[in-house]
Formats: structure tokens, sequence, C-alpha cells
């Protein structure tokens, strides 16, 4: 028998033998096709199947949590605001990744920052992971009255402090709700998803910083900045008076708001926004204007903390002010080659509050750890200085002026509170008017900087303009905050 | 003669053997068995640390009742076979305790339960070593063993107490609140009772009196016990459902008669019968041909859902060559993976060098089972030997090339590693046997042993004029 009992063992050990090469095979030879095979999620979970950590606001409410799940995942964000933060939380999705901080700070919020991961020994033997949380800048109390204040209309309001580029409240119709894309379950997430990136509105791109527009005369603060700044102009230079201004090399002219007449100093004009007057510096100006635009970054991203990042501006180029003499005459009144987001417009009187500098905008505070210790913070960086704080002073003045002087900006005027501001009204082509309004509270030190954007003549279609359309909602706003 | 009277002579003189001590041997086991205790404690320890923040004493009251059921078992072959094999339970140790480290990897509640489990099966191993202190005798019985096993694989098909089908398979029965897989039991008992029928046997069974083509085969009539055997189980296996354990019993039979007789035209015969077999049951039985459809096309159909066999190639290949690490994988990807694909969570864990380790303890308890039963020289315990070592390897073998693809996938237990409590007990107890058996006794029943003999070629001879005629 022992014969048949060696030979036995011989062919089990074969037996063996081939499930060992079996799993060289599966285990090494085909073993990168299987890890990265399409419907292997291993990969995909390991990245996606973590618990990531809050995202509150400065005053304290939780914008972005996880919530524990039985399913593969493990966990699920939920954000218990829906709407209301989506354009700044953005998504966190399975299937279709991230946008906003969730993109930005998915370093941070997952813990995989040097920071974060190798805090002591301990915690790599153990292999703990401490989540980064973040405390945003965003007040939601400012937040729901840019909600309210805009009430539904299809617009943006974007309120920082002008001294350190925080952004206070941002926010735009359209938007969604980003528990949408969270969801876990394949079709309904893919229906979600594709319902969302369908709609010809667009839902998901903020129009606050994902979109551009043409800032109208909200723009002339710029422009008035740099004619002062660049020895162009004084707020005692006179302007004419004129309807429309002829506009070089074509037979066009550029008209004053509704056929009005419109001139005087560069303070009056400022304060009734005229279009001839602002033309005509453009034009006094030539290529200077376009390197004051360069040095204002109008043509640049705003660099927010976001991703997809803030969209970029469009301006006249240097050294084709003569062949695009009437571009430039445009430019000057925030109309034809210029589009800009309400982000940067806000920033725009931010810079006016701030004596000239331009900080940098950012929605996140600080950078906590799981047990609430602060791994960063986020410190005010000035992105540019396009004006001296004297420039500022003086267009400072004339921006009271049209709030609370009889100018076209007067809506906006609070009680006890001196409100500097600049209205817009921008043509754009097929749609009733674009009205805008960017302001600065309190004038003496001001400690918010707004821009509302309600596009598309909002509840009044043609009659809308600045003055009449977003100066209120911008009051509403400043009010909350104030 | 009844067959009886005869087996207990025979065994009168066996018991008259004396057994030697050698505290070597169990020093070694000791050493060996630490050893295991070792790898699975620092699998357990890392698997926890990967699972929570720090170790708590949950865990070393684990690691603690792990020790001492290590250690129980050691006492236990110190205590009733003092001079057993050194290797097969230090082997059956670590290979049950990295089971318990992948399961409670798994589910928490699940190994808590595996623990408990383990301990009954531990307790199982010592009465089976307290009461085979003459394992010889279990001839005696091995027609009752043979009711009893066909009556265990029965069980679940019995209304009231089968649980009906799970899984595709109908194989549990519910006993005082207890799930039970009788067919874990019943392999034990057949394997007994056809090393006692294959004994008795074989000398007729290896005197080939018939024609079959170019194969010379013995009378029918002898075979008529084990065809029923074969028959009985098979069907029992195709009603129940149960393709892995149907492959395994006709294996082990195979494995036996081929061993008892030393004829290849068993084999043959045997493959043949298993082929046309296996090629009717592909027709005739939906839940046989997906098996096979699976096996030969893997991955038809992923675009309507990831399966069983597809989620754990994705582990083996996603674990690669070392692993994810403990704790660090997706093996709750693969469904029921604590069962029949415990192996793919190794792959995908602790990669090809936890695999292969894992393979070579299996392939080293399958080569001292099959050098206990060359070195026993009493025909009944080597049949046993090899019929209980050939169920353990071919129950692997039929598990592990199911999750690799290398046959068509049939649902069965991975031997020591896979949760459930039966596959474990039954495991313990073969374990035990093998034990038993692998005692070197002195010859003090050498004339009882040549009577025997005398008394076979008896029995040859006159098997051979029966058969003579015809």
């Amino acid at each position: 028998m022992n014969a048949a009992i060696r030979k036995v063992t011989l062919v089990i050990m074969l037996l063996f033998l081939v499930i060992f090469v079996q799993l060289n095979y599966l285990q090494v030879v085909t073993a990168d096709d299987l890890a990265s095979n399409p419907y292997n999620r291993r990969d995909l979970l390991r990245d996606m199947a973590s618990e990531r950590g809050d995202i509150y606001t400065a005053d304290g409410e939780l914008v972005a949590i996880s919530e524990e799940t039985d399913d593969e995942l493990e966990w699920i964000r939920k954000y218990p605001f829906a709407e209301m933060f989506a354009q700044i939380s953005g998504y966190w999705s399975y299937q279709y990744f991230a946008e906003g901080l969730e993109r930005s700070y998915n370093d941070e919020l997952t813990g995989r920052t040097p920071e974060l991961e190798f805090r002591d020994l301990s915690e790599i033997l153990m292999d703990t992971r401490q989540l980064g949380t973040l405390r945003l800048t965003i007040d939601s109390k400012a937040q729901r009255a840019a909600i309210n204040a805009l009430g539904g209309l299809e617009g943006s309001v974007v309120a920082m402090d002008p001294q350190t580029g925080a952004i206070l409240a941002m926010y735009s119709n359209p938007t969604y709700d980003p528990n949408l894309l969270a969801v876990h379950d394949r079709d309904t997430l893919d229906a979600n998803y594709h319902r969302l990136i369908d709609d010809p509105q667009k839902p998901t791109v903020a129009h606050s910083y994902r979109e551009i527009f043409a800032p109208g005369s909200t723009f002339k603060v710029i422009t008035a900045a740099s004619a002062i700044e660049m020895g162009y102009a004084t707020p005692d230079s006179n302007y004419p008076v004129l309807t429309a201004l002829d506009l070089p090399l074509t037979n066009l002219t550029l008209k004053n708001y509704g056929g009005s007449s419109c001139g005087g100093t560069l303070t009056e004009s400022f304060k009734r926004s005229c279009n001839t007057s602002f033309g005509e510096i453009a034009l006094d100006m030539g290529d200077d204007f376009a390197k004051a635009l360069d040095n204002w970054g109008v043509d640049q991203a705003p660099p927010i903390d976001l991703l997809p990042g803030a969209a970029t501006g469009t301006a006249p180029q240097v050294g084709n002010f003569s062949q695009q003499k009437p571009q430039f005459a445009y430019a000057g009144i925030g109309q034809g080659d210029v589009s800009v987001t309400p982000l940067y417009m806000c920033m725009v009187a931010a810079t006016i509050a701030n004596e000239g500098k331009m900080m940098t905008p950012h929605v996140v505070d600080q950078v906590l750890d799981s047990d609430g210790k602060v791994v960063e913070r986020i410190t005010p960086k000035v992105w540019r200085e396009p004006i001296s704080p004297d420039t500022a002073g003086q267009v400072k003045d004339m921006m009271i002026a049209v709030v609370n002087e009889g100018g076209t900006g007067t809506r906006a005027a609070i009680d006890g509170v001196v409100v500097a501001g600049k209205t817009g009204t921008a043509q754009v082509n097929g749609q009733d008017p674009g009205a805008w309004f960017v302001a600065f509270a309190p004038a003496d030190n001001p400690t918010v900087a707004i821009a509302v954007h309600v596009e598309d003549g909002g509840n009044v279609g043609g009659n809308a303009s600045g003055g009449v359309v977003a100066a209120p909602i911008a009051r509403q706003v400043l009010e909350a905050i104030l | 003669m009844s067959s009886r009277r005869q087996a207990k002579r025979q065994s009168q003189a066996v018991g008259a053997d004396v057994i030697v001590a050698n505290p070597a041997l169990r020093w070694r086991e000791l050493g060996l068995l630490l050893l295991a205790f070792i790898v699975v404690s620092v699998g357990y320890v890392l698997s926890a640390l990967g699972r929570q923040e720090e170790l708590n004493t949950q865990v070393g009251l684990s690691l603690g009742l792990v020790l001492a059921l290590f250690l129980a078992a050691h006492l236990s072959i110190r205590l009733l076979v003092p001079a057993a094999d050194a290797t097969l339970l230090p082997l059956t140790a670590l290979l049950t305790g990295m089971g318990f480290v992948i399961i409670s990897r798994l589910d928490h509640d699940l190994a808590v339960a595996q623990l408990r489990w383990a301990a009954f099966a531990t307790l199982a191993f010592f009465l089976t070593l307290l009461f085979t202190r003459d394992i010889q005798r279990l001839q005696h019985y091995r027609y009752t063993f043979f009711l009893l096993g066909i009556g265990f694989l029965l069980m679940p098909l019995v209304p009231g107490l089968g649980r009906g089908e799970i899984n595709g398979s109908q194989l549990w029965i519910r006993v005082g609140g207890l799930n039970f897989q009788p067919g874990e039991v019943a392999k034990v008992l057949l394997v007994i009772f056809v090393a006692g029928f294959l004994d008795e046997k074989r000398e007729l069974l290896s005197i080939a009196t018939r024609r079959l083509g170019p194969l010379r085969i013995p009378d029918i009539r002898h075979f008529v016990p084990l065809l029923l055997a074969w028959g009985v189980s098979l069907l029992v296996m195709l009603f129940e459902r149960d393709l892995g354990s149907s492959l395994l019993f006709y294996a082990v039979f195979l494995v036996m008669i081929y061993v008892a007789t030393n004829r290849v035209s068993y084999v043959i015969i045997g493959l043949a019968v298993f082929a046309l077999g296996a090629t009717l049951a592909a027709q005739a039985f939906p839940h046989v041909h997906d098996r096979v459809v699976t096996w030969l096309h893997p991955w038809d159909g992923i675009e309507n859902g990831v399966t069983q066999l597809q989620q754990a190639l994705f582990a083996f290949g996603s674990g690669g060559f070392a692993g994810t690490g403990l704790n660090l994988g997706r093996p709750d990807l693969i469904p029921q993976v604590q069962t029949d694909f415990v192996f793919a969570a190794v792959g995908e864990e602790l990669g090809l060098l936890g695999t292969t380790g894992i393979l070579i303890a299996y392939m080293l308890f399958a080569g001292s089972g099959f050098r206990i039963a060359a070195e026993n020289n009493r025909p009944f315990l080597k049949l046993l030997a090899v019929g209980l070592t050939t169920a353990i390897a071919i129950q692997t073998i039929v598990i592990l090339g199911g999750v690799t693809r290398v046959i068509p996938l049939t649902g069965i237990t991975l031997p020591f590693f896979s949760y459930g409590g039966s596959s474990l007990i039954a495991n313990f107890v073969i374990v035990a046997m093998l034990l038993r058996i692998s005692e070197p006794r002195q010859r003090a029943g050498a004339n009882a042993l040549a009577a025997q003999d005398a008394r076979r070629a008896r029995e040859v001879q006159r098997a051979q004029v029966v058969g003579s005629p015809a």
C-alpha cells in the first residue's frame, strides 16, 4: 500500500502546485490588469470610502459632515443646508470626484497633509488618521441675508472683509443641492449628475465666481482710480456735458444712460455715471488704460481657494489702442471687451476700502485637526496693489457721493452708516440689462465690501438699473452684516 | 465467519501493543505551537491596530483564549497520545489561528462565534483522543458508521429539521437553536466506513476476475456496498445541490480504493465515470451548468454586477505580491467571504506571500498525514489515515482551485480556516484521529497479525474459487 500512498501524495502535491502556479498568475502576472480593471473598485474605494472632516461656518453652522453608512463606501457626505453653501463647499461624489472646497481642501479633509499625517510616531505606527476640519470665513447670517435679499432672482451677491480678503457671504442663483451628487446609489447618482450637467442653466457653475459678465458702470471705479493714479485726471477735472461721445475710427457714438446729457467734474460724472466722460478718459489714457487694467488684474482669475477656481476676466490689451480705440472707450464704462466675475467686482470695491491694497480672497479661515487644534491659519495676503492710498481715498469720496449726495446709488443708503458705492447697468446682447452695485461700509473704517449682480433685468425687465434693482439688495445684506 | 468477531479478536491482540512515549517530540511540538501563536498574535495585533486606535483588553483576552486553546490541545496530546506526531497540531493551530485573524478582521461577531466553536472543536479533539485509545476498534462499527453517515447526509432533507436552501444548497439543519452542517460529520463517518470496508475486502477487490474492455475488474458483487455508498452520497449531494462535498466524497473514495487495491483500473474507471457524471450533471442541472459557464467565461456579464468569483479574482490581483496589509483591503466586497472565499481575503490583504504561506502549511499537513499512513503497519489504520488526510487535502484543493479559477467553483469550506462550527469540529476530530494513528507501537501483537494474514489468505483463496466459473 505504501507505493500507492506515495503516488497519491505526489498527485496531491502536484495539485497544490497547480494552485500555486495559478496564484502566481493572478497575483503577479496579471495582478496589475486585475487591480486596474474598471469594475474593480478597490483603488477607487480606498480613496473614496473614508471619513472626511467637517466644514463649518465662522459662526459654527455645519456645512458638510460625514455620516456612517452600511454600504461598501462606509461614509456618506451630507450637506445639511443643501443649496445654501453649495457653491462654497462644492460636492463630494465617489463617482464624479469633487468641486469647491471638497476638491481644493481634499488633502486636508482626508487627513493627507504632512501636518495631519506625521504628528507623532505612535499615530504613524497605528495608521490612525487625523482628519482636517475647515472653519470658514463665511458667516451663516450674512449668507442667509444674501439669499433672502436676492430673493430668487438670477444673480450673485459677494461680500468680503476688505482688509483681509475673507469672504463673508457668496451666493448666486441658480444653484443646486450637493446632496444629489453625494448619494451612493449608482443609478440615482448618474441620473442626478446628468440632470445637473445637462441643465442649460448650469446650476453647478456658480455665477458669483465661475462666470464673467460685463460689469457696466461699476467698472468706472477702476477707470476713475486708474486715471487719478496715472495722472490723467483729478476729482476736479472737467469733462464736457454731452449726450453721446463720437468714437474714433468708426461712425459709432457712446451714449449716456437713457440718452441724457451728462458731464462736469470727474466727481460729478462719477456720481451721475456719465458714459461720455469715462469713454473719454479711456481714450485719453490709451494704452496706459490697458496697462492700468493689467495692474488691477482684470484679465486674471481671482486666486480664490476653491476648485475649479474663479473664472478669468477679459480686458483690452496693451499695444492694441491704435486699432481698437472704440473698444477702449467701451471698456472705460465696463462694456465691450471687459468681462469679470461678481467676486472680482467685490474685490475692486474692497481695494478702494482697503487703501489701494487688493487682498487675496479666501473662504477658509482655519484648518483644524480632529481634536480642534489649529493646524493652519489662513493669513491675509495682498494680491495686488493697483493704486496708492491717496488715490483710493479720492475714489472713496466719489463713491460716498454716489450713495449719499443724490447720485445713482441712493437706495443703498443706510441710516447712521456711511455707505460708499457705485451702480452699474450693463447692456447684454439679447437680454435685459444686468443690474450691478458695488459698495463698502462704513466708509471711514470699512469692514464689508460687497458686489451685487442681478442678471437679465431681474424682475423689472428692460427698466432694470443698478441703482433700482441691485442697490437695495446690497443695502439689505450690508445691514445684516454691520 | 462473522466479520464482527474477527475484528474483536484483532483488536484484543492490538490492545496489547505498548506505546512508547517520546518527550523530545512533545517539546518540539510545543516550540512549533508557540511559533504558530507568535505568527497569529502578530497578525491579530496588526489587524486590530488597523481597526481601532489603540489596543484594548479585548485584544489581549482574545489572544489569551487562543493560546489557552492551543495549550489545551497540546496537553491533551501529552496526556493521551504522548508519542504522536509533532507537526500536525502546530499546523492545525497556525491555520485555525490565521483563519481567526482573517475572520475577526471581517466581522467581530463572527470572530467571537468562531472562537467559541474553536473551544468546542478543542473539546471534540480531546474527546476523540480519549475515546479512540484503541482506534482499531472503529473497524467493528463500520456499518454503524455507514448508516450514521448516510443518516447525517440525509438530515438536511428531513422536513422540520432542514433549514431549506441557503445560497443555492441545502446543507444545513437547525438543532436547539444552533445551525449545523451534518455533511461535515458524515465526511468523517463515511471515511471510517470506507476504510473498514476496504480493509475487509481489499484482497477480494484486488483480484480482477471480469473484463471491461482492456481493464480487468473484480466481481461486481464485492462492489455493492461501496456502490451503494457512492450512489447514495452522490444522489444526496445532487439533491442538496452541494457539488463541492460531492466531488470531495468521490475523490476520497477513489483514492482510498486505489490505495487499498493498488489497481490503477479503479482510478481510470472512476475518472471515466466522473467525467460522464460531470458532463451529464452540467447538462441536466442548471446550477451545475452555471458554475461551468462562469468558470470558462469568468468575465461575462460583469456589466450587470460583479459576481463573487470576479470579486475574488480582483481581490487576488489587488493584493498582488505583498498584499494591502491586514485591515487595509476591501475583502468585504466579496459576498460570503468569511466561509468559502476566505482565501481571497488572504490574497488581498497578505498577498502572494500570505497565500503561498498558507498553501505550504496545507501541503505540510497533507504530507504529514500521508507519512502517518505510510508509517502505520495496520491496513485499516493506513486506509483511515489516507482517507482522512485526503479528505482535508482534496477539500482544500477543491475550494482553493475554485476561488482561483483552476476548476469550477463549488461551495465548500476551507478546512480550519473558514468560518463555521461543524467544519471546525469535524476537522479537529480528523486531526485527533490522525494523531492517534501516528502513535508508534511495539509489535506486541505480532502473532495476532500473522494469524490475521493467514485468515486473509484463506478468504482470498475462497473468493477465487467462487469467482472462477464467471
